[in-house]
């Protein structure tokens, strides 16, 4: 094991994620927090997009606060899991993805707010988005489900049960 | 049920053809591909049941409640989504879900949870007067219930990998 690996092992959160009830809670919190996400921020996406066009997209925007909940119950909960048992994430490929899939989303996050959430901010009730706020809205939608998807097959790549072409 | 019985019948899907290749293929379009399925679709449809909640309880007024209509659709999509993906984990592992206590009480909080949205339509959101006269308080105390039947329904998922207690009918 690397030295942080052996650090991170030693600290009292990995112990705690160790206790019978400690992972169990861990994980249904990152569920529900995901849930959170997908309800607000997925919902956002989805009306970018085009889909329920009534409802305005400044008004929808204020779900958006819950779903930053969500993302951080999720962003504590997954650090707790990483700290538990770091090799069976540092070396599994589907983990390496889902942090690019989290940058990428991340990037996507920060475009939308610097460029199109003040052209976004005035549309009213039956107004589309510009195109450019589409296209981010899409990108979303497929950033967080490759986040999603990567998260449920990180037990299918744990290693060494499957050969990973680069770790 | 008696138990011979369940485990002939759980054993008996087990041994399908369907059971098998779901359960032992290598491909991530098997076992894999139908949880993330099943992953996605109880966000959508946890989260937009959450969104209701949370507009009935007054934390996004500037949407008139007549326009959460629209999230139905997505409630809908996501929930046959999700029993179409948790009918193939089921057929998948029978003896391991239909032998476990919580399993029932996770279909019992998604009933319930269905039951709760189901109200919230008829008395506000196909209320016409609700956006002028204010949710009333039982409509308020159902969406905070739904809040909990929810979060309730995910954690019982999520502890099934945790609380079998046989895996298949063969043990």
């Amino acid at each position: 094991m690397s030295p942080l690996e052996l650090w991170l092992k030693s600290t009292y959160l990995s112990h705690m994620m160790h206790t019978w009830w400690a992972w169990p809670t861990a994980e249904s919190l990152h569920f529900f927090g995901l849930s959170l996400l997908l309800g607000t921020v997925g919902i956002f996406d989805l009306r970018l997009l085009g889909f329920a066009r009534q409802i305005s997209l400044p008004a929808l925007h204020r779900l958006i606060p819950f779903g930053i909940f969500g993302y951080f119950i999720n962003v504590v909960t997954g650090i707790s899991f990483f700290v538990g048992e770091p090799d069976q994430y540092l070396y599994n490929p589907s983990f390496q993805i889902k942090m690019v899939f989290m940058t990428l989303a991340g990037i996507n996050v920060m475009l939308f707010y610097l460029t199109m959430f003040r052209h976004v901010k005035t549309r009213g009730p039956g107004e589309n988005a510009p195109l450019a706020a589409r296209i981010m809205g899409g990108a979303s939608l497929v950033f967080w489900i490759g986040v999603l998807s990567c998260g449920r097959l990180l037990t299918f790549f744990r290693p060494p049960t499957r050969w990973c072409p680069w770790c | 049920m008696n138990v011979f019985a369940l485990f002939a019948f759980t054993g008996w899907i087990e041994q399908t053809a369907l059971s098998v290749w779901l359960r032992e293929s290598p491909s991530l379009w098997a076992f894999p591909f139908v949880l993330i399925l099943h992953t996605v679709g109880m966000g959508f449809l946890v989260g937009s049941n959450i969104a209701l909640d949370l507009r009935v309880l007054g934390f996004v007024p500037r949407i008139p409640l007549s326009l959460f209509e629209k999230l139905f659709l997505i409630m809908r999509i996501s929930f046959f989504l999700n029993a179409g993906s948790g009918l193939l984990l089921l057929i998948a592992y029978p003896t391991k879900a239909l032998t476990n206590p919580l399993f029932y009480l996770k279909l019992a909080l998604i009933a319930f949870g269905l039951a709760g949205a189901l109200m919230l339509r008829n008395q506000v959101i196909r209320n016409p007067v609700a956006d002028a006269e204010g949710v009333p308080s039982r409509s308020k105390t159902v969406a905070a219930t739904s809040l909990v039947v929810w979060a309730g329904g995910v954690t019982a998922g999520r502890l099934l990998a945790y609380t079998y207690k046989f895996l298949m009918a063969g043990e």
